[in-house]
């Protein structure tokens, strides 16, 4: 979003750059009102998405209107600077030196600010002349606004805030297919989530882009596809940050554009294309999914108390396949907010009659105890061991290591080795991705959450207490969601000193996995380096 | 319909006994391992055969295989041998070539065959590589700890031994560890294994004192590195080895002293077991028993005995158990001295 307004920010001080369009918004107003209905959109809590409102004003800029707003920003900083020096006495005689290049004498910056777009300060132009009072109002705002901004944002995970996510497809560039402002309205709200379905359904959209792509005349398909296609990553990554297995995918599907050969006629280039994607997913992802879940199926042994966290797809098919398989054993499904991707496979599972107990991640001493493997997805693997997904796993990963019953519980986690990266992952904070801190309210769920939890939350009981059996799940109750208006933390933005961190991920450290589950075989964690060169090299 | 085929087949031309051949290489030299016994008897077998194209060979292969594997206890170490035999037949076959899919049959076979053989040869000089490659690690003075009878570590000592008096005098000491299971079992007058070993080394002036497995722990403080052969390698760098390498690997991370496994790379097997119980065998080691058990046990003797599926148990004295790979300092074996996660490395390079 802050890119399309690149050489304005960028000359700005660094230390406002990261917070650029949200800051930058009262001063194309430019009237002290902005701050305060700014402030009171996010706190209304009975709005279905605050934070959907709040972007779309941020998101609805075209170009231009980011041209002005940066033009506006400079102007008010520069006037903020000749403020510091000058003490706001005598505002002409000596320009700041950067002012000083354009050398605009007492009625240009007036000008100025009117170019800027703002209506309202064309009429009270002259005021500023004599004491460039609302402008000095202007720069105070603005720190003030900064510093409220700034207070939200955990300060350990503060790079990790970078770009506001989007929330409308309005703002996206012409280039941007319709199936991808689709994918990217979907990954957004999370309705298409999971590493792996986010690659499937990256790739099938990338097809259908490279049916409707036409090379325009004078260059080539192998050319100019690429970045025809880079205009379509760029828009899903503001969307939602891709996914290592996005990324891996985008990587090798740019590497066969590069090597199709110019003179193929465009037509078979794009069979060619297509064939290849379709090859891409069925090997890298349906296969292998296959192959993973028929060997982790097999360490699946009757007597079992298998621990999962969260729902990853493919630890579903193994625990489908191990249960067709004829193996007797129970499942314990450890979920967590504010997504409660277990929900699906506690019901999944329990209607395929398998024995399933739900519990919340809180609860994980008392899902532990009993457990005898533990069994994770993953939402990459790092060239450390590390495994990274989401968020609470570690947390499962080591209590099941560490359990005070002595006997240690196998971690397994399956993975395809399309998900390996040859980053290196130390922690959890150097790498994350944080997700909108409104979805840990109760209320503050996306609209697709909303639509979708009732569904989750209220018709499974039933089923799952008849099909289930006698194991039916206890603490589901709590789970639901809460329909009360008055959430305590509902207008955290307004309350001082209280941040509220969505982080999406973290890393399990390479001791506390015994073995990961790849379509190339088992191995340690200590081989995903191996693989990943060798997967990569192929 | 096609493999009833064959299988009759062969059954008809060639009444070859992959079993017996297999058995009856292990008995008649004492130094071939499971795994290259298992290689030389598919070696033997695609010698006798008179498959003419390359689906009917693997298919022949693949069939003695798990029939090998079948009748064998304990088919951990043979499995790393037929295992690599089988890919490499695949990999030779997928080769380009005048060898290739596209080339004369007969080359490829009399190629095959000749190569079986060449890799027979070489894993039995991979004991004397190892030996040199793991000869720095006994240093003067040291105190070594080793159990059962693996070769590898018999030669390994030995050839350490052999160096005293020559260029570099080492002077060790062996504390040998002799198990008590293997006097009980189906030759209750035979001595230990190990003896010989322990014999060879007095015989060059090694002084050896050999204490039963209960006193390792007590007798751990006085040696400074343990020292232990394998059955098979397993996949995360762990080994599988004669029952009580376990413990005393154990105690050696316990104590903090090193525990060096000397195994040759054939032994690496694409297995990878999660604990003591996820060995793809069946172990009567922890049985319990009440004494009503113990009457019934006497009296259907005659009738377990009749029963073939009785065999495939194994007995005590051959049962193993699985040394995870924390507890390994490293592996010493004929492609250098690893640590045990890049046992998965070695592995994949086979492989793929």
């Amino acid at each position: 979003m802050a890119e399309p307004s690149g050489p304005a920010p960028i000359a700005q001080a660094s230390a406002s750059a990261p917070s650029a369009p949200g800051q930058a918004q009262p001063a194309t107003e430019n009237s002290p009102k902005a701050l305060p209905i700014r402030d009171s959109k996010p706190t209304k809590p009975t709005e279905d998405a605050p934070a959907s409102t709040d972007g779309a004003t941020d998101k609805a800029l075209t170009p231009a209107e980011l041209k002005k707003k940066a033009k506006a920003e400079k102007a008010a900083r520069r006037i903020r600077e000749k403020l510091e020096k000058e003490g706001g006495a005598v505002a002409s005689t000596t320009p700041t030196p950067g002012a000083g290049a354009q050398a605009r004498p007492p009625p240009t910056p007036k000008k100025d600010a009117t170019n800027a777009g703002s209506a309202q300060k064309g009429p009270r132009a002259p005021p500023p002349r004599r004491g460039s009072g609302p402008l000095a109002q202007t720069g105070s705002v603005l720190v003030e606004q900064k510093k409220k901004k700034d207070d939200k944002k955990v300060a350990v995970f503060g790079h990790l805030y970078g770009q506001q996510r989007r929330v409308t497809v309005a703002g996206a560039t012409k280039e941007v297919h319709p199936a991808i402002l689709a994918l990217g309205m979907q990954l957004m709200d999370y309705t298409i989530c999971g590493s792996s379905a986010r690659c499937v359904a990256t790739l099938i959209a990338f097809k259908r882009v490279i049916e409707s792509y036409t090379t325009p005349i004078g260059t080539s398909l192998a050319r100019h596809l690429t970045t025809h296609l880079s205009y379509q990553i760029t828009y899903l990554s503001t969307c939602r940050p891709l996914s290592i297995s996005q990324g891996n995918a985008i990587r090798a599907l740019k590497l066969f554009i590069a090597g199709i050969d110019p003179s193929t006629p465009e037509a078979s280039a794009k069979i060619s294309l297509c064939e290849y994607i379709d090859s891409f997913i069925r090997e890298k992802i349906t296969v292998a999914d296959q192959v993973i879940a028929d060997s982790a199926a097999q360490k699946v042994q009757d007597g079992d108390v298998i621990v999962t966290f969260g729902g990853s797809s493919i630890v579903k098919h193994t625990l489908l396949l191990a249960h067709n398989q004829g193996k007797r054993f129970r499942v314990s499904i450890i979920d967590s907010r504010p997504l409660f991707e277990g929900k699906s496979l506690a019901r999944d599972l329990a209607n395929s009659g398998l024995d399933v107990q739900y519990s919340l991640v809180h609860a994980i001493t008392h899902a532990v105890k009993d457990a005898t493997k533990v069994f994770l997805g993953a939402h990459a693997m790092t060239s450390n061991g590390g495994l990274y997904s989401r968020v609470g796993t570690a947390l499962v990963a080591m209590s099941a290591k560490e359990r005070a019953s002595g006997v240690e519980i196998p971690v397994i986690v399956c993975c395809e080795t399309i998900k390996f990266t040859d980053r290196v992952a130390l922690d959890s904070i150097v790498v994350n991705e944080i997700a909108d801190a409104n979805e840990l309210l109760p209320m503050g769920t996306p609209v697709s959450l909303v639509v979708r939890d009732p569904a989750d939350a209220y018709v499974p009981p039933p089923p799952e207490n008849k099909k289930g059996g006698a194991r039916a799940p206890a603490p589901e109750s709590p789970v639901v969601p809460h329909k009360t208006s008055s959430s305590p933390l509902a207008n955290w933005h307004d309350t001082p000193n209280l941040q509220l961190l969505n982080i999406m991920y973290d890393v399990t450290p390479a001791e506390y996995v015994d073995m990961v589950i790849t379509e190339m075989g088992s191995l340690p964690p200590s081989a995903v380096p191996i693989v990943h060169r060798m997967v990569t090299n192929l | 319909m096609a493999s009833t085929n064959s299988d009759a087949a062969v059954a008809d031309t060639k009444p070859f006994d992959i079993v017996a051949t297999y058995n009856e290489l292990l008995s008649s030299d004492a130094d071939l391992t499971m795994p290259i016994a298992a290689i030389e008897a598919l070696v033997l077998l695609l010698t006798q055969s008179a498959s003419s194209t390359i689906s009917e060979t693997l298919d022949l292969l693949e069939k003695s295989t798990a029939h090998l594997k079948r009748s064998i206890p304990n088919p951990i170490g043979l499995s790393a041998g037929t295992d690599l035999f089988q890919r490499y037949l695949i990999t030779t076959l997928q080769r380009p070539g005048q060898l290739g899919p596209a080339g004369d049959f007969k080359a490829i076979r009399t190629h095959l065959l000749s190569n079986g053989r060449l890799f027979i040869r070489r894993a039995k000089e991979s004991r004397d590589k190892i030996a040199s490659f793991g000869r720095g690690f006994i240093r003067d003075g040291s105190t070594i700890l080793t159990n059962g009878g693996s070769r590898a570590v018999a030669a390994l000592l030995q050839k350490a031994a052999d160096d005293e008096g020559g260029h570099s005098a080492v002077r060790f000491r062996v504390i040998y560890v002799l198990s008590s299971t293997s006097q009980d079992c189906n030759h209750p007058n035979e001595e230990p294994e190990g003896m010989e070993t322990v014999r060879a080394l007095r015989s060059k002036g090694v002084p050896v004192a050999t204490i039963p497995e209960s006193a390792v722990a007590y007798s751990l403080g006085k040696a400074d590195m343990v020292i232990v052969g394998a059955e098979g390698v397993v996949e995360n760098g762990g080994i599988v080895s004669r029952m009580g390498t376990y413990q005393i690997g154990l105690l050696a991370k316990a104590i903090g002293k090193p525990f060096y496994v000397v195994a040759e790379s054939h032994k690496f097997v694409r297995l990878y077991p999660l604990g003591q119980y996820d060995l793809p065998i069946e172990q009567q080691v922890v049985e319990f028993k009440s004494e009503e058990d113990l009457a019934e046990d006497c009296k259907p003797q005659s009738i377990a005995d009749t029963n073939g599926d009785t065999s495939i148990k194994l007995p005590l004295c051959d049962s193993v158990d699985f040394t995870p790979p924390r507890l390994i300092s490293a592996l010493i074996t004929d492609s250098g001295v690893l640590t045990p996660s890049a046992v998965s490395e070695e592995l994949i390079k086979i492989w793929f």
